[in-house]
C-alpha cells in the first residue's frame, strides 16, 4: 500500500497524487526513488486488483502502470482505471513497448509509454507533462 | 443317300417261293449280272414293303402273281420308293395294263426270251433311277449353296451391292439398305450415286472405279460428313470386284467410323500417356526380370545421368549397390510380385555421390499374366531433405527465441530498477559529498576556535542535513544498494541457469544425467511462466544414460512449452494459476520422464495427429507444429517412446520413455 516515505511533502507542498502499479516490489520502490524529489504523494500497488481499490477510496492524478503483470495486463487494468477515474492521468511503462499497439494507447487515451529501464528524466518529464506543468 | 461312288446295285425280289417256269429263274438270272448287283427275296408283299422302307434297294422286281399284294405294294411305293419292274407269266394285256397304271415302271412276260429281256429291262431302269436320283442330290447341294450364300449376304455387317455393266444396282443387302436408308426392293434398278450418301462417291470417280473393277479388283477408302453433326465423318473401306462372265460387279462397303475413332482415341490414349511419362516430376523406370533397365521416362535419366540409350541394358543393381534396403525391396517386387510404395532409399552414383529418393514399386506383368519385370517410380529427396533439415532448425530457432524472450523479460526487471537505483544512488553521492563539505567547513572553523564560526558552520549543516535529508539518504541509499545487489544476485541465477541447460551443447552422444536435463530445461522455462503456473517436482534418483542431452533438452522444453500454454489458454486473464507436474521414475529397462498439467487439454480427435508435422491449433507465428513431431523422432531415435493422455478441461500428461541400454549406464556395482 502507499507509504510516502522518502519524499515527506508537507500537505500544503503536494504537487500531486501518483498511484504507481507494478508485480515488481523492487521496481516499485526504485520509481518511488527516481520520483523522490518531484513532490508527489506516491501511492504503490503490486497487482491491479490491489491499484483498483484504492482507486475506488480516493482520486489520484497519474497513474503509472506496469504492462506485464499476471491475471490483467496494463492496458487492461488502465482501462478499468478510466472507469473509476476518468480525469486521472494514464502512463503505461514496460520493457516491450514495441508490443503495445499504438492504435490500443490511443483508444485508452494513455498519455505516454515508457520504457524499461527508464532514464530518470525522462520519467520525471512525463509525470510533469501528465500534471499539466 | 445313293451317290455315284455306290458300285453296288441292290435288287429286290418280291415273288412266291413256289411257281416253276421262267419266273423260277428270276434270281439266277439276275444272280449271273455279277458281283455288282446282289440279289435278294422276299415272298410277300408287305416284307417286300419293309425291306424297301428300310432303304438301300435300287429295283424291286415284283411277281404280279402276288394278285393282290402285288398291287398294294405297287400302289404303296408309287413315287416315293425304287423303280418296281413287274413280271408275269401271263401274257394278257388287261395284266400288263393294270400293271403300269399301278405304277410299275417296267413290265416282262416271262416268255422264252425272258432271261434275255429281263437283264436288259432291270438295268436300264438302274440307270435311270440312279440318274434320277443323282440329278435330286445335285439340286439339293445347290439349293444348300444358295441357301448359305442368302444367309451370307442377309447377315454380313457390310454393305453389299450388285451392279450391273452400267454401273445400275441390280441387288442390295439388308445391311447396304440399312446403313443408307433405302428400301432393298427399290433399289434395283436406280444408279449408285442416287442411294450412296451426297459426296461418299462422285460420279466421276465412281466411273473411273467402275472401268478400273473390270481390269482388277478396286481397294480404297473414302469419308463422308455426317450431315449436320459438325465435324463428324463417316469412313467406309469399299471394294469393288468382277463378279462373272456377263460384267456384273461386286460393291462392298465395310463401314470403318467406329474403328477409326477407336484407332484415333487409341493414339490419341498413347499420346497421353506417353505425354505424361515423359514429362511427369517423378522418374520412371522399368526393369526387367535380371533388373536390367528397359525404359527410363527423362526423369529418371537426370536422377540416373545417363541417357536412355546408354542406360538401356545396364542392371539398376549399379546403383542400389549400397543400398540393402532398396535393394531388398525391389528384389521382392521381382521375386514375389510385392508392391510398395514412398520407401525411402538411397542411390550411389559411380562417382560415390549418394542421393536421397523416395522409391515405389510394382510388378509388370505380360499379356499372359507372368511377371516379366517391375516398374519403378522414384523422386530425388534432396530437396524434401534440405528443406526439413532447414524447417526443422526454423522450429528449434522459434522454440530458442520464446525462451529468450522470456529470459529477458527476467533479466529486465532486475535490470530495470538496477539501472534506476544506480541513478538514484549517484544523486544521493552527490548529496552526501555536499553534506560532507559542509562537515569540512565545520571542522575548519572548530579548528579557528572562533564559537561564532563554529555555531554559523554548524547551523549551516544541519540546514543542508534537513535539505536533502540525509536520515532518508543513508538508510535509503543502503536500502537501494542491498535491493541492487538482490537484483544482480537474480540476474547471475539466471545466466546459471541458461549456462546449465546449454552445458553439452556438444551436439555429441554423452552419459547425461536426465534429471538435471529436465531441471534446467524446467528452471529456464519457469521463469517466464511463474506468474501463471506452479511447478511442482517429483524426481527419483536415475541412473545416467547415454543419449543427446541438447536434444533431450528440446523435448523437455517443447513439453513444458507445450503445458505452460495450454494452462495460459485455460486461466486466460483470471489470474489464476495452473500446475505442472515434472515426474522422474525408474522402470524396468529404463528411465520415465512426466510432464503433466492442468491446462485446456486436448480433444479426442487431434489426439491421434498431435505427433504429426505440421499439425498445430496454434496461432500463427506461435509455432510451426513441428514442436511435437520434433520431440517424438528425438525420442525414437534414443530408442524410446512418447506417449499422451489427454482429457479435456482437466489436462495432459506426457509421458517420455528412455531405454537404459546395455552400455548406456554407469556400470553397477555387483550385487
Amino acid at each position: 500500500m502507499s507509504t510516502p516515505a522518502g519524499s515527506r511533502p508537507g500537505a500544503s507542498q503536494v504537487r500531486g497524487v501518483v498511484l504507481v502499479v507494478d508485480d515488481e516490489t523492487r521496481i516499485l520502490s526504485a520509481l518511488r526513488r527516481s520520483l523522490r524529489r518531484e513532490g508527489y504523494e506516491i501511492l504503490t500497488a503490486e497487482t491491479p486488483a490491489e491499484a483498483l481499490s484504492i482507486l475506488e477510496a480516493r482520486s489520484v492524478d497519474v497513474i503509472l502502470s506496469d504492462h506485464k503483470m499476471p491475471g490483467m495486463n496494463g492496458l487492461e487494468f488502465l482501462a478499468l482505471a478510466a472507469i473509476r477515474r476518468p480525469q486521472a492521468a494514464r502512463l503505461l511503462i514496460t520493457g516491450w513497448t514495441a508490443e503495445v499497439p499504438a492504435r490500443d494507447l490511443d483508444a485508452l487515451g494513455i498519455r505516454a509509454l515508457l520504457a524499461k529501464p527508464w532514464d530518470d528524466a525522462e520519467l520525471k518529464a512525463a509525470v510533469r507533462s501528465a500534471l499539466g506543468r | 443317300m445313293l451317290t455315284q461312288s455306290e458300285p453296288v446295285v441292290h435288287v429286290l425280289i418280291a415273288q412266291a417261293a413256289r411257281g416253276a417256269g421262267p419266273l423260277a429263274q428270276t434270281a439266277a438270272i439276275l444272280g449271273r449280272l455279277g458281283a455288282d448287283v446282289r440279289v435278294a427275296s422276299v415272298e410277300t408283299g408287305a416284307a417286300c414293303l419293309e425291306r424297301v422302307r428300310a432303304g438301300g434297294i435300287d429295283l424291286v422286281v415284283l411277281d404280279l402273281g402276288l394278285g393282290a399284294e402285288a398291287r398294294e405294294l405297287l400302289s404303296a411305293l408309287r413315287g416315293v420308293g425304287p423303280p418296281v419292274v413287274a413280271v408275269t407269266p401271263e401274257p394278257g394285256t388287261d395284266v400288263v395294263r393294270d400293271a403300269f397304271l399301278l405304277g410299275a415302271a417296267e413290265c416282262v412276260i416271262a416268255g422264252p426270251e425272258y432271261a434275255r429281256v429281263l437283264p436288259v429291262v432291270v438295268l436300264e431302269q438302274i440307270r435311270r433311277w440312279r440318274a434320277l436320283l443323282e440329278r435330286g442330290a445335285v439340286e439339293q447341294r445347290l439349293r444348300r449353296l444358295e441357301h448359305l450364300n442368302d444367309a451370307i449376304v442377309q447377315a454380313i455387317p457390310a454393305a453389299l451391292a450388285v451392279l450391273g455393266p452400267d454401273g445400275r444396282v441390280v441387288g442390295v443387302n439388308p445391311e447396304f439398305a440399312r446403313a443408307f436408308g433405302v428400301d432393298a426392293t427399290r433399289a434395283s434398278g436406280a444408279s449408285l450415286e442416287e442411294i450412296l450418301p451426297a459426296g461418299l462417291l462422285p460420279r466421276e470417280r465412281l466411273l473411273g472405279l467402275l472401268r478400273e473393277a473390270t481390269v482388277r479388283e478396286v481397294e480404297l477408302r473414302v469419308s463422308t460428313p455426317v450431315p449436320g453433326s459438325g465435324t463428324a465423318t463417316r469412313s467406309f473401306d469399299v471394294r469393288l470386284a468382277r463378279l462373272d462372265d456377263e460384267g456384273r460387279l461386286l460393291l462392298v462397303l465395310w463401314d470403318v467410323t467406329e474403328a477409326e475413332q477407336l484407332n484415333r482415341r487409341l493414339a490419341e490414349l498413347k499420346r497421353y500417356n506417353e505425354n505424361i511419362i515423359q514429362n511427369m516430376n517423378s522418374a520412371l523406370l522399368v526393369v526387367d526380370r535380371e533388373g536390367r533397365i528397359a525404359f527410363a521416362n527423362p526423369t529418371a535419366e537426370g536422377i540416373l545421368r545417363g541417357k536412355l540409350a546408354e542406360l538401356r541394358g545396364r542392371s539398376i543393381w549399379e546403383w542400389l549397390s549400397d543400398t540393402p534396403r532398396g535393394r531388398e525391396l525391389l528384389e521382392r517386387t521381382l521375386r514375389e510380385g510385392v508392391r510398395f510404395r514412398g520407401a525411402e532409399t538411397v542411390i550411389t552414383h559411380p562417382s560415390g555421390q549418394v542421393v536421397p529418393i523416395g522409391i515405389s514399386c510394382a510388378p509388370l506383368q505380360g499379356a499372359n499374366g507372368r511377371r516379366v519385370g517391375a516398374v519403378a517410380i522414384f523422386q530425388d529427396l534432396s530437396e524434401i531433405k534440405e528443406l526439413q533439415r532447414h524447417v526443422s532448425q526454423t522450429e528449434r530457432m522459434a522454440s530458442i527465441g520464446q525462451l529468450a524472450a522470456g529470459v529477458a523479460h527476467e533479466i529486465n526487471n532486475p535490470m530495470g530498477f538496477i539501472h534506476a537505483n544506480l541513478c538514484q544512488m549517484a544523486e544521493y553521492l552527490s548529496d552526501l559529498r555536499r553534506l560532507w563539505e559542509r562537515v569540512g567547513d565545520l571542522q575548519a572553523a572548530i579548528a579557528t576556535g572562533r564559537a561564532d564560526q563554529i555555531h554559523a558552520q554548524s547551523e549551516k549543516l544541519a540546514a543542508l542535513s534537513a535539505e536533502v535529508d540525509s536520515d532518508f539518504v543513508f538508510s535509503d541509499f543502503a536500502k537501494a544498494l542491498r535491493e541492487s545487489q538482490e537484483g544482480s544476485e537474480r540476474i547471475r541465477h539466471i545466466v546459471q541457469d541458461l549456462r546449465q541447460f546449454s552445458r553439452n551443447d556438444s551436439g555429441d552422444r554423452t552419459l547425461a544425467d536426465v534429471t538435471d536435463c529436465l531441471d534446467s530445461t524446467a528452471n529456464i522455462v519457469g521463469t517466464m511462466m511463474k506468474h501463471t503456473v506452479v511447478l511442482r517436482k517429483e524426481y527419483e534418483e536415475l541412473p545416467r544414460i547415454r543419449c543427446y542431452p541438447m536434444q533431450i533438452k528440446q523435448v523437455f522444453m517443447n513439453l513444458l512449452v507445450n503445458a505452460f500454454q495450454a494452462i495460459q489458454e485455460r486461466v486466460g486473464s483470471s489470474g489464476e494459476t495452473g500446475e505442472i507436474r515434472l515426474e522422474t521414475h525408474r522402470r524396468s529397462g529404463g528411465i520415465v520422464v512426466v510432464v503433466s498439467d492442468t491446462g485446456i487439454g486436448i480433444p479426442p480427435e487431434n489426439l491421434p495427429r498431435i505427433f504429426d508435422p505440421f499439425f498445430t491449433t496454434k496461432e500463427v507465428g506461435i509455432g510451426m507444429g513441428l514442436g511435437l513431431s520434433t520431440s517424438f523422432s528425438i525420442v525414437q531415435r534414443h530408442g524410446g517412446a512418447l506417449r499422451v493422455e489427454s482429457k479435456p478441461g482437466v489436462g495432459s500428461r506426457f509421458e517420455v520413455f528412455l531405454p537404459l541400454t546395455s552400455g548406456d549406464s554407469t556400470p553397477q556395482p555387483a550385487a
